[in-house]
């Protein structure tokens, strides 16, 4: 099997599933941001998180049906409190309640494993889920289930729309809108407790909320924003398992930061892209200005540091010599650069000693002659003794790295201040002008 | 769960009788930082002790997080017995809570059974914490070597004998009395894995070098290098690709470990899942020290079993 059919194979299910998720949870959250409860689904998915945790915490699978019931139960008990203090909104903000709720569910979270074998992997299984490793059946379960629920909203969608729109009802009787919330939070807790056991906490708010910003960005139409919102957050989640699989990362986390990324994608499509020329300038204008200022921020931070404590951890100046390729020695003689490059060499061969001893170890636990116990302690201890001459060398480096950066505080240091010093003044040339003129 | 709470049944039980079988001031009070130690301090000790182990069974130590009542624990311990390499790191910082003298590294209550033991995998002399595990001194599970439980128990005997000098014949007699034991399970052991040497596995983490050793078996991958880092699908593909290539045979999985990665590489295999008990009582049936190699083995040697080579 080559490289490609290898991740075809293995990420074509977790993508199936992506789809559908985005397809339910991105509709929802259209309803979602339009009554402006975005934490609320946060409150539930992590309530239906609690509910998938006491289950589990008395011997249920997450994704059994008891698994689910309990979630469900959880999620739904939360759907009636939201209801409840979307009534109560007019004396405290409902913000507060659904903070509160947060917290409570999380903290409970982790009471109800506290006992549990498996329970810290619990917590975090359930935060950034597990969709790569998604079953076939799972998949076919969770689009009937969306299947139902889609269609349910698309039969009520005027007054759910309306009532998500309006906000606090009018022309509508306390039980309607009563009745409708529970409805809608209801059909909510279901779709988000289907996919926590499965996408986690994180990946589930992420494309309630994401792909309906990003659609929202770019028009209040729902049709157009639905459309926007899909192929958005699809195309993310492509991104993210690509991504996952290219750069070797864990795929939930991943698809979470290729949602923020869609987002970002958006808004600078959105400031440069989706205006008028005058306007598209006037922005790029602005854009250019920041990052320069961001850029010259950084070095003017970085060199002030750099001066402070040249021989602490300097990331910007590491940055930029892995980027550049020139190392340390640079700047240092040439009796101490050949000791700096021979430690470097020594710590890789003695490196190598011990892993070739550890690969030989391995090789006969199963094959030929077993090594004796004491053939395994004469390993270990050469292993130890390659150990710390490994570690001497690293040290020899980190010395001459420190001198090498105390020399460069003051060669490279203060002219970057300077520059960037200098840069900064140019930035913000019209400030100081008008700042003068006005002293004047 | 079931198996938690059958092991607390049998933790109080056998304190219980300890409490019974002599009188509560002359028993020494041990607190073992694994239910594997505290396993094996109670076949040397019998009744002449009584042992509390910190970590449940079934929880993964280096995910351990103490609470306040195992500052209790130690305050009424005579010894402390450790797994060491970093393994259970936590102890030292409860040690410091405690404030007690004897029971600080290197002194006379406290015991690191990794003491002597032919190490494996070693990495470097200081603990760090190295891809999430701890393994800064070589791998940690020792205890699923039955060899290495000679010299675990000659290390207990000794620590014991040195605190209770008047029991130290009788000690020494019931270690002498459990090994006889050991070795007879050994060779029964060994004999029903004898026909699946050098089988081809993969492991969820590396947990098992010193079980494949004396068995020799070869574990060839991990599902989960880092513990606790999700393994990404580019790691996933290539223990898979690696599995099929090397005619892998079964999956090793430790209990208190997600199984849902384990399942899809089996799964793409064909072959079965084998939850094994990584410690004492993690696993119903496993809760004295030569049960949990009855279990492993027997588990293991029917699972390999079910497919022809």
């Amino acid at each position: 099997m080559s490289a490609m059919s290898d991740a075809v194979a293995l990420l074509a299910l977790p993508f199936a599933a992506s789809v559908v998720f985005v397809l339910m949870h991105a509709y929802l959250g259209v309803h979602v941001l339009r009554r402006r409860i975005v934490f609320a689904d946060l409150a539930l998915a992590q309530l239906s998180a609690l509910g998938a945790t006491v289950a589990f915490a008395n011997g249920y699978p997450a994704t059994s049906a008891a698994g689910f019931g309990y979630a469900l139960l959880f999620t739904a008990m939360g759907a009636a409190l939201l209801t409840l203090t979307r009534t109560l909104a007019r004396y405290i903000s409902q913000e507060a309640f659904v903070g509160i709720m947060y917290v409570v569910a999380t903290a409970a979270t982790i009471l109800a494993v506290d006992r549990a074998p498996q329970g810290a992997e619990h917590v975090k299984k359930i935060l950034i889920g597990s969709i790569l490793t998604v079953e076939p059946a799972d998949v076919a379960k969770f689009a009937a289930l969306y299947a139902v629920i889609g269609l349910l909203h698309w039969l009520a969608r005027r007054p759910l729309l309306a009532l998500s729109a309006e906000g606090a009802a009018t022309g509508r009787s306390g039980a309607t809108v009563w009745i409708l919330d529970l409805a809608f939070f209801l059909s909510f807790a279901i779709v988000v407790t289907s996919s926590v056991t499965t996408a986690g906490v994180l990946l589930v708010f992420s494309l309630l909320i994401v792909p309906a910003v990003v659609g929202s960005i770019f028009s209040d139409r729902l049709p157009i924003v639905l459309a926007i919102a899909w192929g958005a957050g699809i195309a993310a989640c492509a991104a993210g398992l690509a991504g996952s699989y290219a750069l070797d990362l864990p795929t939930g986390a991943a698809m979470v930061m290729a949602q923020a990324g869609a987002l970002l994608l958006a808004g600078v499509a959105k400031l440069l892209l989706f205006v008028g020329v005058e306007q598209r300038l006037h922005n790029l204008r602005i854009a250019i200005k920041t990052l320069a200022a961001a850029v010259l921020i950084a070095l003017l931070a970085s060199s002030a540091w750099l001066m402070i404590a040249p021989t602490g951890d300097q990331p910007i100046l590491a940055l930029v010599e892995s980027a550049t390729g020139i190392g340390p020695t640079r700047l240092l003689g040439v009796g101490e650069r050949d000791a700096y490059e021979s430690a470097a060499r020594d710590a890789v061969r003695f490196q190598g000693e011990v892993d070739r001893l550890n690969a030989l170890e391995k090789a006969a636990r199963y094959q030929g002659t077993p090594l004796s116990d004491d053939d395994v302690r004469r390993i270990a201890s050469y292993q130890k003794t390659f150990n710390e001459m490994t570690r001497g060398e690293r040290f020899v480096q980190e010395t001459l790295r420190g001198k090498a950066q105390a020399r460069a505080r003051w060669i490279i240091g203060l002219p970057a201040m300077l520059v960037a010093f200098a840069g900064l003044l140019w930035l913000t040339r019209r400030l100081w002008n008008g700042y003068l003129a006005g002293r004047r | 769960m079931r198996a938690g709470l059958l092991g607390l049944v049998i933790g109080a039980a056998a304190q219980l009788a300890a409490l019974v079988g002599a009188p509560a001031s002359a028993a020494v009070n041990v607190v073992a930082t694994t239910t594997d130690l505290a396993a094996l301090v109670s076949e040397v000790g019998g009744n002449l002790v009584t042992v509390e182990a910190i970590v449940p069974a079934g929880v993964d130590p280096e995910a351990f997080e103490p609470r306040p009542g195992d500052l209790g624990k130690l305050r009424r311990a005579d010894l402390l017995v450790r797994v060491g390499l970093g393994y259970d790191y936590w102890l030292d910082t409860l040690v410091r809570q405690v404030g007690d003298q004897r029971l600080m590294r290197g002194r006379e209550a406290n015991l690191d059974a990794s003491a002597g033991i032919p190490l494996l995998e070693i990495r470097g002399q200081s603990v760090t914490s190295e891809g999430g595990h701890a393994h800064g001194v070589a791998n940690p599970h020792y205890w699923l070597d039955p060899d290495n439980a000679i010299i675990i128990t000659a290390s207990i005997a000794e620590a014991l004998a040195r605190i209770a000098p008047a029991q130290r014949v009788q000690l020494l007699a019931n270690r002498a009395e459990f090994l006889i034991r050991l070795e007879s399970a050994r060779a029964r052991w060994t004999k029903t894995l004898a026909p699946y040497s050098g089988t081809k596995l993969i492991a969820y983490h590396n947990s098992w070098p010193y079980f494949a050793r004396r068995f020799r078996l070869d574990i060839i991958a991990f599902i989960e290098p880092k513990a606790g880092v999700a393994p990404s699908p580019a790691h996933l593909a290539q223990v898979i690709a690696a599995g099929s290539k090397a005619n892998v045979r079964a999956i090793v999985h430790e209990p208190y470990e997600p199984d849902d990665g384990a399942r899809l590489v089996a799964r793409k295999l064909s072959v079965p899942v084998v939850r094994l008990a990584i410690s004492v009582g993690s696993i119903a049936g496993t809760n004295d020290y030569l049960a949990l190699f009855d279990y492993n083995v027997a588990i293991l040697a029917k699972a390999l079993g079910t497919r022809s080579p």
